[in-house]
């Protein structure tokens, strides 16, 4: 080892001293930087350092509040099974008067780090108090004099025999601020004293305790996105996020070479690397021989370390329009090699280093092109929740959006509260779903339902309630169902798409394969299962084989696919909400049959979903000038002020994933109440005379269904109770989907003049304002059973009447309002007449 | 221009480091910029305010670059294909005392230690290809130019040795350059132009035959070329832009030397990309290409002022294209509003604008007639043209959404990586019945995502991405294509065949100067006419309930088309009425 070591530094780990020369790159050279820091005394010495940013920056990065951590971070500690990073470490670069032993000489001369006022036994000492004293807020109550965290888990490193300690950036800024910014503006010198001073601790503790502990900084406050990495970044410790795209095999680097002399078998003493090199001894170091030319290298003799370059991607999200993504190199060491293959999406902290090309390797010359990479400390990979998500024990807590780490920083989230208090935000959110697709209304509300999901619930006794809300669209042709469901489908990230007619039974659930190769038989995954904690969007359902359809009574109520046969008997799960589409039965809606008649799927089928939508096109000339203004907008006005006021897609998703990750709505007593009564009522519904086959029936499934309707509702609010009002409009968009409030319960058809399908809650409002006026003015004008009036009379009364109100009316918006009096028994109109009765 | 003691055509670099001394004397401190322009680029961007001065910048290509010296101002015309990410490079450097550059050059190397204070700035790299699709006409404007520059170089090959001394001793010439050249070396006689002149010219005429043969777009000798951009803003340029880049041309003689020191993931841009095949152009300055950049008659632009001219180009065109269709006087009109579509927003999946033409009832003795006639005529009147013969074979085998490739590390193009403006002909009556692979399938695909939503699938092989383009298609077919369900299907109906007329350069001078103007028109709607439109808009679903929002808008895109093909840029009622009856007659003959 090093000769001039420190006492108490017992370091013959695999982080040599001269860790910090050695190049991922053969024949480079670590920065000009690097290289001079590694000398003796480099607290002193005249080097060239990355220009320190000016002051100013601290005071900036100061004046941010201290924040909470997000809890899925803290799990990290968990899973990061990789050691041994790049800490370069500088044990024997400190100049004694520097080392633990002799504090006294150190209050008179303090060490600085180079070209900054930063005092190296300042930092020490800050460290010191860190890692002793440092103690999670919730401990602090409890036990005062217990041990700090991080003095625990040096016990255990000691215990493990292990050889990294991961210490969380952000107990690092919570204690003390100011480190933090060192750390993250200095990471070689401030790592290097870090290392210093675990070792201390680790001697104090176990003096016989071997191994060289390292630190591994993890979770910074702030994360780089690729793109913005730039020169000031240089030699910067820094977190970024990206996809794995390619690794390097293996790279053994040596860090230790023993050669041998040919001539007299001499051993050299072990020949350290230096600057990324080990320079052959020409002749034999024996004096009694000195053979030239002798020496020769022992493989098996030198000390090897591992090495991995591994290329790093940015993610989708973080390319701006009209861009490819950026790429970036990372240097893995030791234990973090193999910490992540291609396809992986995972978060880096480390050190962004640049490092200068030799022109060739016996020129002193360097290229002045630098090549970048990251010297990585800690790597955590985007959350596996999927695999647990697989365990069938698991609690549904960790919800559908798993791939996508919602991680909100404070910003956002408040945001998001604001968001969700406006008193609006159920009506945002609908306008921003699909926003190119106008009118159906209540179409996205229910979709929007769907997104959002209702609380599973697993029973202790093993009963299971699903949380996902099923759809089914059944209408016209031309009616952009088609466009819904895509759209659907790309909002949802674990969500499938498929066409009913090309579907089949074991396409849709699972099927059993045997390997080719091993002849083993195996589970192949259908659409089904594959969206599991997703949407599976199905497209052409009506036009799906039966047994095929029959497919998903299982799993639509059970949430699996159960499979038996070929010596396979298994249950996978398929915790998917299924949005199927449908033309009704004869392509065409037919007013002349009922509604189940027109929609002519087994009953059985119906029931497992929760909101079946028929969507009827319907000649509406005020539809028709909507649609036309939108055009003429979209054509004319600038393209973007064309659309309301909406979140933008990535918004709502985040929305979405956050709700649904942490809201978990109860129902409130009131509401309870209030379900129980709605519910009764529907059952009586149902129970008209003569209506068995005619009308849907309520069954206990629909309570279920108006119970996860309603929490969905209240998890657009982020309220964890469920309110009357929600149960209201649960109530509002069953009845509505099903156009119920237009059918005739005696045929079960539905009065085409009564759909009010995309009715916005304004029109609604207004039509209701209507129909009360115009009450009011026959019963002041009409006696019942006696003289007529004219239309155009009463829309004379009502514009003279019409304080409330403030908009035109119309001819057929009166028409409208009489026959809803008219089907309230109230009035009867005759053409042109109206009569009261 | 006797003030300044370099000469930006010829020695720019000698006026970088003569304005970084300046800007070092005027208290400008390297260490503390981050590599911002010191006022070079104000410099030449003075010094090429005017489009003469920048014609006299040679252009890059595959001819050129056999005469063009390095270190020497050019320009290249392409097509950013891919996007390599920044590089690091020691930007400034302290020799001695003073503070010397290395932006906008390729001093590739230096002494290890030499310098004592180093500051690392930035650079983009860009990967620009020829444009694809560029028709010939576009490139014609260079030959008077490149007579011109023929004497400047002529004049430079005095210098030739001196460039090479420099090559090899690039710290050195630092100094003696900026004092020497320039000027001085204007005066000399052009005694070897004529010799120079007539080799680069020979390989110039080769070009010209292999530009006429079919298709155009990938000619062998299209020369690609690694543009290194400084201090520009990421949003300002954007894959596919076509973009005229203005800077120092520049071999790295160090290329070679690199491949022992290969690791599996150092550069392998400059593997793929010797210098000798990819030069390296340090961008100075950099402008995106409008069509009317490619006209080289500028001033016909400003003549179009009153409608009577654009309505009498407009009679013109129409004749032409009227003879080239057969006399098919409603399948011209849409040929024309189809021509004069482009993607002018974009809300959600649907792009407005966009008109796509679809010609049907043509089979395989019509199609080389008449699509040969009307592909030729387009050929000569827009920048970039594409054509896409869909077979079922070449379904199967072509490439045509750009893929990445993470072996080389770089976007390896297809055919539909095409500049925006750009049109595609697709040519459907080949299709034979038959069976498409896995490949087949995604290229349908890819092509009907472009006919609808005018965007193109990249694939990053862990993710797809979406880029938006704007492509005008046209689609030639014997019954209406489902397979590319276009805007517009139109059944053509030829009543006699015409022998193409000739063009006279000028006239088809102005029609493409028409074109491009049209196209930039800007657009607006009266109130009352909104009014108008939108009770037809209504009358119209009412009459027909199986018209959809997309057949509406369609109305209005040709009712915008037809505004702007008379030069004017507010809708009138007689346009809009002129739209509903063309659209009466389109009708009928779908029936």
């Amino acid at each position: 080892m090093a000769s001039d070591s420190p006492p108490g530094n017992t370091n013959d780990g695999p982080s040599s001293p001269d860790e910090n020369a050695s190049s991922p790159i053969g024949n480079t050279y670590s920065s000009p930087a690097a290289n001079r820091r590694r000398r003796r005394g480099r607290s002193s010495s005249p080097t060239q350092f990355a220009t320190p940013p000016p002051p100013s920056r601290l005071g900036a990065s100061n004046s941010t509040p201290p924040t909470s951590r997000p809890s899925a971070a803290r799990s990290n500690g968990r899973n990061g099974r990789g050691g041994g990073p790049a800490t370069p470490s500088y044990t024997d670069d400190i100049p004694p008067s520097s080392g633990g032993e002799d504090d006294g000489a150190d209050d008179t001369t303090p060490t600085f780090v180079w070209g900054t006022n930063i005092s190296v036994q300042d930092v020490k000492s800050a460290i010191e108090m860190f890692v002793k004293h440092f103690r999670e807020a919730k401990e602090n109550s409890e036990d005062l004099f217990r041990e700090g965290k991080y003095m625990a888990s040096i016990r255990k490193v000691i215990e493990i025999e292990g050889e990294w300690i991961d210490i969380d950036a952000f107990d690092v800024f919570d204690y003390d601020p100011d480190l933090y910014n060192k750390m993250v503006r200095y990471p070689l010198e401030v790592l290097a004293i870090f290392d210093i001073v675990l070792m201390d601790i680790v001697s104090t503790i176990d003096s016989l305790f071997e191994k060289h502990v390292q630190v591994r900084i993890f979770n910074l406050r702030t994360s780089t996105s690729m793109r913005n990495l730039n020169p000031s970044d240089i030699e910067k410790m820094i977190s970024l996020k990206g996809m794995i795209i390619r690794s390097s095999s293996i790279i053994p680097e040596i860090r230790e070479a023993v050669f041998r002399c040919l001539v007299c078998g001499y051993f050299s003493d072990p020949i350290i690397v230096d600057r990324g090199k080990i320079s052959e001894p020409p002749t034999c170091l024996k004096q009694e021989c000195l053979a030239k030319n002798s020496m020769t290298l022992v493989h098996n003799r030198c000390r090897f370390a591992d090495k991995q370059i591994v290329r790093l991607q940015e993610t989708p999200d973080e390319i701006p329009e009209g861009g490819t993504p950026h790429t970036v190199s990372l240097l893995l060491h030791d234990k973090l090699v193999d910490n992540g293959k291609p396809g992986d999406r995972i978060e880096v902290t480390g050190i962004y280093r640049a490092m200068t090309v030799r022109v060739g390797p016996a020129h002193r010359t360097v290229k002045s092109v630098f090549k970048t990479y990251i010297d990585c400390l800690h790597i955590k990979k985007a959350s596996k929740t999927r695999m647990a998500a697989e365990d069938p024990m698991d609690v549904d807590n960790s919800l559908r959006r798993v791939d996508e780490d919602v991680e909100l920083d404070e910003e956002k989230l408040r945001k998001f509260k604001e968001l969700a208090k406006q008193p609006d935000i159920y009506e945002k959110l609908s306008r921003s779903l699909a926003p190119n697709i106008w009118e159906l209304d209540d179409v996205k509300k229910g979709l929007l339902c769907q997104l959002f999901g209702g609380n599973a619930l697993n029973l202790a006794s093993g009963a299971n309630f699903r949380g996902d809300i099923n759809i089914l669209l059944v209408g016209d042709p031309g009616t952009s169902k088609s466009q819904l469901l895509q759209y659907i489908h790309k909002l949802s990230p674990r969500g499938i798409y498929t066409s009913g007619r090309g579907s089949s039974a074991v396409g849709l659930t699972a099927y059993v394969a045997k390997d080719p190769e091993t002849g083993e038989t195996v589970l192949e995954s259908g659409a089904l299962v594959l969206s599991d904690r997703g949407i599976c969007c199905i497209d052409e359902f009506d036009k799906m084989s039966d047994s095929a359809r029959s497919m998903l009574h299982e799993v639509m109520e059970q949430q699996t696919v159960s499979i038996a046969k070929a010596g396979i008997i298994a249950s996978l799960n398929a915790r998917t909400s299924v949005l199927a589409c449908a033309n009704p039965s004869g392509s065409r809606y037919n007013p002349r049959l009922s509604v189940i008649e027109n929609i002519h799927l087994p009953p059985t089928l119906l029931s497992r979903f929760d909101l079946i939508y028929l969507i009827l096109d319907k000649p509406d000339e005020q539809t028709d000038r909507r649609l036309a203004k939108h055009i003429v907008a979209l054509h004319f006005e600038n393209a973007e002020s064309a659309q309301e006021e909406a979140l933008d897609i990535t918004t709502l998703t985040t929305y979405v994933s956050y709700a649904r990750k942490n809201i978990h709505p109860k129902l409130s007593d009131e509401a309870a109440e209030e379900l129980t009564r709605g519910y009764v009522e529907l059952r009586k519904a149902g129970k008209f005379a003569g209506s068995s086959k005619k009308v849907i029936t309520a069954t206990p499934r629909q309570i279920e269904s108006l119970i996860r309707l309603s929490e969905a509702l209240a998890r657009m609010r982020f309220s964890e109770w469920v309110e009357k009002h929600d149960v209201d409009e649960a109530f509002r968009l069953l009845r509505v989907a099903m156009q119920q409030s237009a059918t005739d319960h005696a045929t079960g058809t539905i009065d085409m003049d009564l759909i009010n399908t995309g009715v916005s809650a304004s029109e609604r409002m207004r039509r209701d304002i209507f129909v009360s006026s115009i009450r009011d003015i026959s019963l002041e004008k009409l006696q019942i059973g006696g003289s007529s009036m004219r239309l155009s009379d009463l829309l004379e009364e009502l514009k003279k009447h019409g304080g409330n109100i403030n908009t035109e009316i119309h001819l057929h918006d009166v028409r409208k309002a009489v026959a809803t009096l008219a089907s309230e028994g109230f009035l009867v109109s005759e053409g042109d007449r109206i009569k009261r009765v | 221009m006797g003030g300044p003691a370099y000469d930006c055509l010829t020695n720019p670099l000698g006026a970088v480091r003569f304005s970084f001394g300046n800007a070092l004397s005027s208290g400008y401190d390297p260490a503390s910029s981050v590599g911002k322009d010191w006022g070079v680029v104000d410099l030449f961007r003075h010094y090429f305010s005017d489009e003469s001065a920048i014609s006299q910048v040679p252009i890059l290509d595959s001819s050129s670059i056999k005469w063009v010296q390095p270190k020497t101002l050019v320009r290249f015309r392409g097509m950013i294909q891919d996007m390599l990410g920044n590089e690091f490079y020691a930007g400034a450097y302290k020799d001695d005392s003073t503070w010397r550059t290395n932006k906008f050059s390729d001093i590739s190397h230096f002494p290890e230690g030499a310098s004592s204070e180093m500051q690392v700035w930035e650079r983009r790299l860009l990967y620009c290809v020829p444009v694809p699709g560029q028709n010939q006409w576009t490139e014609s404007s260079s030959n008077e130019l490149k007579n011109r520059f023929l004497d400047l170089n002529g004049q430079n090959r005095e210098k030739r040795p001196r460039v090479d001394e420099e090559m090899t001793d690039s710290m050195e010439s630092n100094t003696l350059e900026a004092g020497i050249d320039g000027s001085p070396f204007k005066k000399m006689k052009a005694g070897e132009a004529t010799s120079s002149a007539s080799e680069s010219l020979v390989p110039r005429t080769d070009v010209a035959s292999q530009c006429s043969a079919f298709p155009p777009a990938t000619s062998t000798d299209s020369l690609p070329c690694l543009v290194k951009v400084y201090d520009s803003p990421e949003s300002e340029l954007k894959l596919n832009d076509v973009v005229e880049f203005l800077g120092v041309l520049t071999f790295d003689q160090n290329a070679m030397m690199d491949v022992d020191s290969l690791d599996e993931f150092s550069e392998a841009e400059s593997v793929q990309m010797p210098s000798g095949k990819v030069p390296r152009l340090h961008c100075l300055i950099h402008r995106k290409l409008e069509t009317q950049h490619f006209l080289h008659g500028s001033s016909l632009l400003t003549e179009f002022k009153s409608p009577q001219i654009f309505k009498e180009i407009r009679e013109s065109l129409m004749k032409y294209l009227t003879g080239i269709l057969g006399n098919d006087h409603i399948a011209a009109q849409f040929v024309l509003l189809h021509l004069l579509s482009k993607v002018h927003g974009r809300v959600d999946n649907v792009a407005v604008g966009k008109l796509s033409l679809n010609l049907t009832h043509l089979n395989r003795e019509s199609m080389s007639i008449f699509g040969t006639q009307l592909r030729d005529a387009l050929k000569s009147l827009l920048p970039f043209t594409q054509s896409i013969p869909l077979t079922v074979e070449y379904l199967n085998t072509a490439s045509l959404g750009p893929k990445k490739d993470y072996k080389i590390n770089r976007l390896v193009p297809g055919a539909l990586q095409i500049a925006d403006g750009t049109h595609l002909i697709l040519d459907e009556t080949e299709l034979q019945p038959g069976t498409l692979n896995s490949v087949g399938v995604e290229n349908a695909k890819l092509l009907k995502n472009l006919l609808e939503c005018q965007k193109v699938e990249y694939d990053f092989h862990y993710y797809k991405m979406e880029m938006t383009t704007d492509v005008q298609m046209l689609i030639f077919s014997e019954g209406k294509s489902n397979i590319m369900p276009a805007d517009l299907v139109l059944p053509f109906q030829p009543s006699q065949v015409n022998s193409s007329e000739v063009i006279t350069p000028e006239t088809a001078e102005a029609w493409r100067c028409y074109l491009a103007t049209c196209k930039s028109l800007s657009h607006s709607i009266g109130q009352e006419l909104q009014q108008v439109v939108e009770n037809d808009l209504v009358a119209v679903r009412q009459t027909d309930r199986s018209l959809g929002s997309q057949d509406l808008s369609r109305l209005l895109t040709l009712a915008r088309m037809m505004s702007v093909s008379y030069g004017e840029t507010t809708l009138t009622l007689e346009h809009w009425q002129m739209v509903l009856e063309l659209e009466r007659l389109r009708k009928e003959r779908l029936k």
